[in-house]
């Protein structure tokens, strides 16, 4: 099912034609990756599956699956969970198979651009196996213009228009119109699309960026942002130390407040206290449902097992409102 | 996107078994004691919620490791982070000043427009910044490029700004708690 729903986005994402270089490249991998998942997808959404065909893009990062299939050793030394060493190595191989579609016929590649998605997908499977590095990078126009040549026949949209530059026996080497053909700047975009693309995340992140345009100015109010929220965290921190003599002394003070508050009693379920948050919590078994029962109520889109909550959401409904609850609300209500 | 409540929760809990596991010792010390301990157990909490896959969650528990080496081991323990603390994280980003500062003058005598210079500035301004970034940010001076940087700095403000909710409310609620 997921699998499906990758390619089908893959297919979305290389049929629309205001795509970009970048766009296009991720696409390209999600096709062959289909099963691929991301170390960043726990960034976005902790628990929660991740939706959205631009979104899977963006987190679908270069080729973090591609390492393994060359064999190829990371760059610094850490090679199980790091980020970086992976994206740097992924693109990298990802031009490695964009190299070996040069030593393939003129006329082959001719009638590929006229073919299907699938049969460009299978070339390029092909071309993984051969793994040649030939080092001209004019290849690597070339598939991507090879893909937005499909994306024109497919759209019949004739506003982007490929020049050939040179048509000789071993290299075509197709512009895009106004762009260079150098392999750096081709690194250089993709490099600016990417920053580009976390920046808008960014910018989504941060209060009171939407006006701002631009690198520096961006960059500035988010230096600023995590001096403020690091200044607040030490401030709070020390109001917590400043507040209660103990440091965990106040949870069990605040739900025993929370008990007393509310008439009515509640049977204890053995579910409740077998939930994850009764070994840390608190030594009353009570009390221990009524933390669980805290989260669950305030937490809709979480995904827990209803039958525990069924018996207590209903009671928490009923009573009324105290301080606690409107500061939980606050908590695990904001989404 | 906000930080959901689910990552509320997971911090919360994580958070509450590191003070529990720091309440022996601190019960009856200074209020700077007790805030360090606060702030320290809610920075492992947050790094750990991560599990070692961002560059800044290990940088951070390293960094506390110096502080409080015991808290670290104590809170990680049982679980494959506890490696983390020993890994070797990659090497800074050094540039010798000086053979910066002479590459500069030599780029200064060439480019003379009026448009690349004020292209130019306009990127010493956003290295500026970057570089700015990367001391805020734990272990921003490991990050080989800006795109990494930038995504861990994503990540981050996300685990602070859970972070922060979670303080605020239980600050608020032990304030409504000893009001009453």
């Amino acid at each position: 099912m997921k699998m499906n729903g990758g390619a089908i986005e893959a297919d979305l994402l290389l049929n629309c034609t205001d795509m970009s270089v970048l766009e296009r490249q991720r696409a390209h991998l999600k096709y062959l990756n289909p099963g691929f998942d991301s170390p960043l997808a726990g960034f976005f959404s902790g628990s929660s599956v991740i939706d959205g065909g631009v979104i899977d893009g963006f987190l679908g990062t270069d080729g973090l699956n591609l390492p393994m299939i060359y064999g190829e050793n990371t760059v610094e030394g850490d090679p199980r969970l790091s980020i970086s060493p992976e994206t740097m190595t992924g693109t990298r191989n990802f031009k490695k198979r964009k190299f070996d579609t040069e030593t393939k016929d003129c006329d082959g590649k001719k009638k590929m651009m006229m073919n299907r998605h699938e049969e460009e997908v299978e070339e390029e499977e092909k071309s993984k196996i051969t793994e040649q590095n030939n080092g001209s990078t004019k290849s690597i126009k070339k598939m991507k213009n090879k893909a937005k040549k499909e994306e024109n026949s497919c759209s019949n949209d004739s506003s982007k228009v490929t020049k050939e530059l040179q048509k000789t026996d071993y290299i075509h080497v197709r512009a895009r119109r106004g762009q260079a053909t150098d392999s750096h700047s081709i690194a250089e975009r993709v490099r600016r699309e990417k920053i580009s693309e976390r920046m808008k995340f960014l910018q989504d992140l941060v209060p009171g960026c939407d006006k701002i345009t631009g690198k520096a100015g961006m960059l500035d109010e988010i230096i600023n942002y995590v001096q403020s929220l690091q200044r607040q965290i030490e401030f709070l921190s020390m109001k917590l130390a400043v507040v209660n003599p103990r440091p965990d002394f106040d949870i069990d003070d605040i739900f025993a407040k929370e008990v007393a508050s509310t008439p009515m009693t509640v049977v204890p379920s053995p579910e409740m206290v077998n939930s994850g948050y009764s070994h840390e919590m608190v030594n009353s078994g009570y009390s221990n449902e009524m933390a669980s029962s805290g989260y669950l109520h305030f937490n809709p889109m979480q995904q827990v097992d209803t039958t525990t909550s069924d018996p207590l959401s209903c009671f928490n409904n009923g009573q009324a409102p105290s301080m606690w609850d409107s500061h939980v609300q606050n908590l695990y209500g904001s989404l | 996107m906000q930080p959901t409540s689910s990552m509320n929760e997971e911090f919360l809990k994580k958070w509450q078994m590191g003070l529990q596991i720091v309440r022996p010792s601190i019960d009856n010390t200074s209020v700077s004691e007790r805030k360090k301990a606060i702030k320290l157990s809610a920075d492992i909490a947050m790094a750990s919620l991560r599990k070692g896959t961002t560059c800044w969650s290990r940088a951070l528990i390293q960094k506390t490791a110096t502080e409080d080496n015991f808290l670290v081991r104590q809170m990680l323990s049982g679980i494959k982070e506890e490696a983390l603390i020993n890994k070797r994280l990659p090497k800074k980003v050094v540039c010798h000043r000086k053979i910066v500062r002479r590459s500069k003058k030599i780029l200064r005598r060439k480019t003379k427009s009026a448009c690349e210079e004020a292209a130019a500035k306009a990127k010493k301004l956003v290295k500026r910044r970057t570089q700015g970034l990367r001391n805020v940010v734990p272990g921003g001076d490991l990050m080989s490029n800006d795109v990494l940087l930038l995504q861990e700095t994503l990540d981050y403000i996300m685990s602070l700004q859970t972070q922060v909710n979670v303080m605020r409310s239980i600050v608020d609620a032990a304030e409504a708690g000893t009001e009453q």
